[in-house]
């Protein structure tokens, strides 16, 4: 034991000095580094290492025990569900060449592809996915994924190739359920307890990739899985690391440690546009995000439990100021709560205009005066004030800011509270103890807002926080849920977008872009993204043998 | 006591410390009329713009005027030091006369009591008390005072007992006067000299605290200026708008050097031990 560790001290000191040397040579090495060119077309090549950065460190690679986006980020990798969702965001199989909806709409019968397997060669049956289901349903496993697969009421495999599903009433989200199920290996998970299983840590999958190491506090190898049930993928190693900080991942792409990260909107539009020999060797590519930023008012409480006083704040606040000053412009304005130009998104809709008579003029109709002069609103000597709860995210303190100083000018006091995400969850969120907060949602490509908006999620730590009741949109979201026609669908969700605009809950601020940086160096992006975004093709991906930089290994 | 005020500034490095210290004043004094913009005021069409004529540190990532905001920020820390050692500085002229003077039990509870405060890492403790209240400057004021006491009192103490047997104590005594007066009277104003200078430098650290908490994000809250949290903004743009970190990490750079070397002017001018040597 103590022989193992000396030898690693030794190595470490090695890499170390090894590293020293490469910066070395890398000084001098930059001119001839410059004369490769990026912009030359290469023929689509297989090998190479992607390097990208991560903020967080996963906690496990079992995606629905670990529930949190830097495992999924690395799951997405290992693992695959029966669908998935091709570039423009239609459904199509993943695992599964075909699906079958019965007629009374509440069976779905999947066929799996022939010939599949795991990366260690076994094959991977529809008692895979029998068992991955049994997991996620048992109340032992503790995941918060349960609920979509515990409507299931009775799952069967009538033969290795199919798996059956049946519901007790129709339920339209089940098909996007079953594109988030990743699925599991029997035979290496079966008698063991998921949510301490070393499998976490040495997860076994049937995708693209598999593990190769991975160093704790430093970094995650995949190496291309040669059994991969999707085909190859083209780049041989992707290296995810973990930089917490965002300002020191950036400095790592510049200097060529990591080829991928995302860029806050300074460092797009300021930074880059300035530094013309950073625009040579990277790539900038621009993704509107499945979420937005909203301000949600708390409806228990006075006075925002009057629709004139929610509508007034709303069209206090310039939404635009807030996507020019906090996003430089790399964001959309918002108007019903789905990713504006799908399917989903109500067209017909316009965000409040930045109009202050009128939010001047519904405040006075309301009741409220100032009455002391002192430019603060008055209603039943109570002063037109509140707190605008957020976390520690430049982009929210930012646009509360803008939102603060809005506010004022129409006479309401509105204070700042910055938080840390636990306590802000825990002390505010939990308790429903806040009068306005400033938040985001991230949502899922499914429409479905249950959780979100029915007056039934309104417990401890349930979605609706913000105790939204409305008896038509109860009706509409369980309407919803129970129509697998997409059009059909569609009409639903854009009443339900409408009547949200019109009763305005939360004052929706903007939908921001993603930013990937990419080293030119990978080749086979597509650019524009596609709705699905940059990485729907990553397995396409490739990066030309003269391109690559000087290797390391790693071990 | 003018006197020695004179002489401390006789050292070059006092002087030094003096004005620094009594520049920063003025400015934070006359913010409101120094100022070229609202410290407040947002204009979203010049963000991050770097020093020129008209803003002369840059503007921040809101386009609010960086020197306006630093001026006001200078009242913060300022403010805060102040009141934050005013409020130490009392509790130790308190527990440390009572603790000098009493002796006995008195003396041992309140001794061990500073013992285990000063067993606390200060800064710690006030991050856990700040965690609990909602942030603002005064409950930052109110927790550093609370928490930086402990070398006031030991100071006061000790010249207390040092004085306790001089003649001139005693003669009061003898007269038959009571503790008010022997302390108020006698006490107090000879040991006057080492909490000045211990107070001095307080306020040194007392700005540096406050910094680190507005850093943190625990301090002042936006959109109000310190040079703590320009600091934070700052941070995220290093690279590009270094006119962001350098401007408040200067001042308050500047700031505590300025309360150092003055309370160390002071000290050496007022230590017989070293004033001999140095004039």
């Amino acid at each position: 034991m103590q022989n193992i560790q000396r030898k690693h001290a030794i190595s470490h000191r090695l890499t170390s000095a090894f590293v020293l040397v490469f910066l070395v040579a890398g000084c001098g090495k930059q001119k001839t580094e410059n004369d490769v060119n990026l912009e030359t077309v290469y023929a689509p090549e297989a090998g190479g290492t992607l390097v990208d950065a991560m903020t967080g460190e996963p906690s496990g690679l079992i995606p629905m025990i670990a529930g949190e986006s830097a495992a999924s980020a690395v799951a997405g990798n290992i693992f695959n569900s029966l669908l998935k969702y091709d570039k423009n965001l239609e459904l199509e199989g993943e695992l599964a060449t075909s699906w079958l909806v019965s007629p009374d709409q509440r069976t779905i019968t999947f066929t799996l592809k022939p010939n599949l397997k795991w990366a260690d060669g076994k094959a991977l049956t529809s008692a895979d996915v029998l068992f991955t289901w049994k997991l996620v349903t048992d109340d032992n496993t503790r995941t918060p994924y349960a609920s979509d697969y515990k409507l299931v009421t009775k799952a069967e495999t009538p033969n290795a190739q199919t798996f059956r599903v049946t519901y007790a009433q129709p339920y339209a989200p089940a098909m996007d359920s079953w594109a988030g199920l990743q699925i599991l290996p029997k035979h290496l998970l079966e008698g063991q307890d998921i949510n301490t299983t070393a499998f976490a840590r040495q997860p076994v999958g049937s995708s693209y990739y598999k593990l190769e190491s991975w160093r704790n506090g430093e970094r995650i190898s995949l190496v291309r899985n040669a059994n991969s049930t999707q085909g190859p993928a083209k780049i041989e190693h992707l290296v995810s690391r973990f930089i917490p900080d965002a300002a020191s991942q950036f400095l790592e792409l510049l200097a060529d440690n990591i080829d991928s990260m995302n860029l806050n909107p300074i460092q797009y539009a300021r930074i880059f546009p300035a530094r013309p020999e950073l625009i040579k060797k990277i790539g900038l590519y621009k993704e509107l995000g499945n979420n937005y930023t909203y301000l949600g008012f708390n409806l228990k409480h006075k006075p925002f439990d009057d629709i004139r006083v929610r509508q007034a704040i709303n069209y206090a606040i310039n939404k635009q100021e807030i996507i020019d000053g906090v996003l430089l412009g790399l964001g959309e304005p918002v108007s019903s709560p789905y990713k504006p130009g799908t399917r989903w998104s109500n067209p017909n809709l316009q965000p409040y205009k930045y109009d202050p008579a009128k939010a001047i003029a519904l405040l006075k109709e309301a009741g409220f005066k100032d009455h002391n002069r002192d430019g603060i609103l008055i209603r039943d000597g109570k002063p037109l004030a509140f707190e605008i709860l957020t976390n520690q995210n430049k982009q929210r303190e930012m646009s509360a800011v803008l939102i603060q100083r809005r506010l004022k000018e129409i006479g309401i006091d509105a204070k700042i509270r910055v938080m840390e995400w636990a306590s802000f969850v825990g002390r505010f969120i939990k308790t429903g103890d806040f009068d306005v907060v400033l938040l985001g949602w991230g949502l899922s490509l499914d429409p479905d807002q249950f959780s979100i908006w029915h007056s039934s999620q309104q417990g401890p730590g349930q979605f609706n926080f913000i105790g939204y009741n409305n008896p038509q949109v109860d009706k509409l979201l369980e309407q919803g849920r129970m129509e697998l026609d997409p059009d059909k669908r569609m009409k639903i969700y854009h009443e339900f977008a409408s009547v949200l605009q019109e009763d305005s809950p939360i004052v929706y601020l903007f939908a921001g872009y993603g930013l990937p940086a990419i080293h030119k160096r990978v080749k086979g992006i597509d650019n524009p993204a596609p709705p699905a975004g940059i990485g729907h093709n990553s397995y396409e991906w490739y990066i030309p043998k003269p391109l690559r930089r000087t290797e390391m290994s790693s071990d | 006591m003018r006197a020695m005020l004179i002489k401390s500034l006789s050292n070059p490095l006092a002087m030094l410390g003096f004005i620094i210290i009594a520049a920063v004043l003025l400015f934070a004094l006359f913010a409101p009329v120094l100022a070229p913009f609202d410290p407040d005021a947002i204009d979203v069409k010049s963000i991050l713009l770097s020093p020129s004529p008209q803003h002369w540190m840059g503007t921040d990532g809101l386009g609010r005027d960086v020197f306006s905001r630093m001026l006001f920020g200078a009242r913060i820390s300022l403010l805060v030091g102040i009141v934050a050692v005013g409020i130490a500085t009392i509790i130790g002229i308190v527990l440390g006369a009572i603790s000098g003077y009493y002796r006995g039990w008195v003396d041992v509870l309140i001794m061990r009591l500073v013992d285990v405060m000063l067993s606390i890492p200060t800064f710690f403790l006030i991050l856990a008390v700040i965690a609990f209240l909602t942030p603002s400057i005064w409950n930052i004021m109110i927790v550093i005072g609370l928490t930086s006491w402990m070398g006031v009192t030991r100071l006061v103490r000790a010249e207390f007992m040092s004085l306790h047997g001089r003649e001139f104590v005693l003669a009061s005594q003898a007269l038959g006067a009571r503790d008010g007066r022997l302390i108020f009277k006698h006490l107090l104003p000879n040991s006057l000299t080492p909490i000045i200078v211990s107070s001095v430098l307080g306020v040194a650290s007392a700005v540096l605290i406050e910094s680190g908490l507005s850093f943190l994000g625990l301090g002042v809250q936006a959109p109000q200026a310190s040079w703590g949290n320009i600091l934070t903004d700052g941070k995220e743009y290093i690279e590009f708008a270094w006119w962001l970190s350098l401007f408040p990490g200067l001042a308050i750079l500047i700031t505590v050097l300025g309360y150092n070397l003055l309370g160390e002017g002071l000290r050496d001018a007022l230590d017989p031990r070293t004033a001999n040597k140095s004039s």
